[in-house]
């Protein structure tokens, strides 16, 4: 088992291979975000927090996009099972103790979001000697450093007076989510020969 | 790897350092983790200390709390550490975040500890720090680790030490960035949205206290540290001449020499604070020395006391011992 990706070619890429499987794992992760970002937005925006779902929303897309594109991708046979494991993770388990089904809906998107943006480093998996301006390369880092933003509409929902009485429940369900995404991209990795703590 | 537990929580740190010496357990700032102390440990080990080194809940390879971290579970992480070094001589040394723990940890378990060494630390957040600290925060947020990183060298360095590590601070900056957690620091600066000072409780701190400050650390600044002094009765400052807010790290071996020979006086029943001002020796080996009498220690220009302000006091053991038939030293109180 490697601690990193690769190793990158003479032109300093990640193995396509190697690539196909991170970023289609990224773009389940993400695309599932995105979608329960779309689905708790209504069409007219009313609030200031759903102002802050379309931003959230927008830059959720621009990460699929920019995965879609900057991708080397090669045939893998494995994905269509690990796709099917994946999306079934990020179904939504509304949070227990909730003051409604629509709000435990709210805390579990907020807390795959936490899990989905803290909890996933790709660029710190790229080995030293990658090209900087390699796109795949470039789009880790990208989506690393978008993800440190977009954690903050998590963080001040979940840790937001509207939710201190239910304080623990909320901090289960975000552990409990982190577990989940931790496992299943720690597993992802491991199918690839990196091992990370 | 030693791991300790704590509620649930799993905590690195290291031991180092002759089985049956007396103990130093160090607190790290935020930002650092177990490797930085290396050289300041070693410092300490040199002289027969039994050496422990953590990294702070949040931080290095420790559990990193999701969504909130208390001061008190710090308090209760290093608690659970000293208590597991079993009965001998135990000094805490923090800098920083750390040395606010480390005053914590005085205030809520007196009985537990023979010396505490706070090093550019603080026990409320005046204007200036409130400021500058929710500007790394949204430094942290908006450019993650690197950039904070970014603002704190400067902060915490001096500029020849910056010259001379130059191609050694990208690789550092890199270590710091991949070994923290965007979401992890910012719970770590946020456990200090609610911060009550700890002001009015350092006078419950009675265990011989010597507090470190860099001359020309401008994030926690002199009077920060004198307030410590001041409210602290068995205390000493030490101002650590051209150090910045990291002396720690630029100049671990003068710092762990410092500490290691105020334990050695505390040990020996020589120590006696009187919450006297002194100037840290350039090099390891050197003797501390009397602030000048009659000056005003917390200005940077030489402005002479108003003559209420002068008081007396016999010099700590630590200049004593090593100037035998000096005279005694006044010192501004």
């Amino acid at each position: 088992m490697n601690a990193q990706l690769g190793p990158a070619d003479d032109e300093g890429r990640i193995p396509a291979q190697q690539q196909t499987r991170v970023s289609a794992f990224l773009i389940s992760a993400h695309g599932a975000q995105a979608r329960q970002l779309l689905t708790a937005m209504p069409l007219r925006l009313r609030q200031p927090w759903q102002v802050e779902l379309h931003a959230q929303y927008c830059r959720e897309i621009e990460m699929l996009s920019l995965l879609t594109r900057a991708t080397s991708w090669v045939p893998d046979p494995q994905l269509g099972l690990l796709l099917w494991q994946w999306e079934n993770a990020w179904l939504p388990r509304p949070m227990r103790g909730a003051a409604d089904h629509y709000h435990g809906l709210l805390v579990d998107m907020a807390a795959l979001g936490h899990a989905i943006h803290a909890g996933i480093r790709p660029a710190a998996l790229l080995p030293e000697g990658v090209a900087p301006l390699d796109p795949f390369v470039q789009a880790m880092r990208r989506i690393e450093f978008e993800s440190g933003r977009l954690l903050q509409a998590q963080i001040l929902f979940l840790k937001g007076p509207q939710l201190a009485d239910v304080r623990e429940e909320v901090a289960d369900a975000v552990e409990r989510r982190h577990d989940q995404v931790r496992e299943l991209w720690t597993a992802m990795l491991q199918g690839l020969n990196v091992a990370v703590e | 790897m030693p791991w300790l537990a704590c509620k649930s929580r799993r905590i690195h740190y290291e031991l180092t350092g002759p089985e049956d010496g007396p103990a130093c357990v160090l607190v790290n700032g935020l930002t650092q983790y177990v490797k930085l102390w290396l050289p300041f440990r070693d410092g300490l080990v040199a002289r027969g200390f039994r050496v422990a080194s953590y990294d702070m809940l949040g931080q290095g390879q420790s559990d990193k709390p999701r969504l909130f971290i208390d001061q008190v579970d710090q308090v209760d992480v290093l608690h659970e550490l000293i208590t597991s070094l079993g009965p001998r001589p135990v000094f805490v040394g923090g800098i920083s975040f750390g040395g606010v723990i480390a005053l914590r940890y005085a205030i809520e378990h007196p009985n537990s500890i023979a010396g505490l060494v706070p090093m550019s630390s603080f026990a409320e957040i005046p204007p200036q720090l409130m400021r500058l600290g929710m500007a790394m925060r949204t430094a942290l947020i908006l450019g993650g680790t690197t950039y904070l990183q970014d603002l704190l060298f400067p902060m915490n360095f001096s500029n020849a030490w910056l010259e001379a590590k130059a191609d050694i601070i990208g690789l550092a900056t890199h270590r710091g960035w991949l070994i923290n957690d965007v979401y992890a620091l910012q719970n770590l600066m946020e456990s200090f949205l609610s911060f009550e000072p700890l002001t009015d409780q350092l006078p419950q701190i009675r265990i011989p206290t010597l507090i470190m400050t860099g001359e020309y650390d401008f994030l926690t600044p002199r009077p920060l540290q004198d307030s410590l002094r001041t409210h602290i009765p068995d205390s000493a400052l030490v101002i650590v001449p051209r150090a910045y807010h990291a002396f720690t790290l630029e100049k671990a071996e003068l710092a762990a020499y410092v500490m290691a020979r105020f334990a050695e006086d505390v040990m020996a029943g020589r120590f006696q604070g009187k919450q006297s001002i002194w100037v840290a020796p350039e090099e390891v080996g050197g003797e501390l020395t009397p602030f000048p009498a009659g000056f005003d220690h917390l200005r940077s220009i030489p402005v002479r006391l108003k003559e209420p302000e002068v008081a007396h006091a016999d010099p700590p053991a630590q200049a004593a011992e090593g100037s035998e038939g000096a005279p005694q030293h006044e010192a501004a109180s």
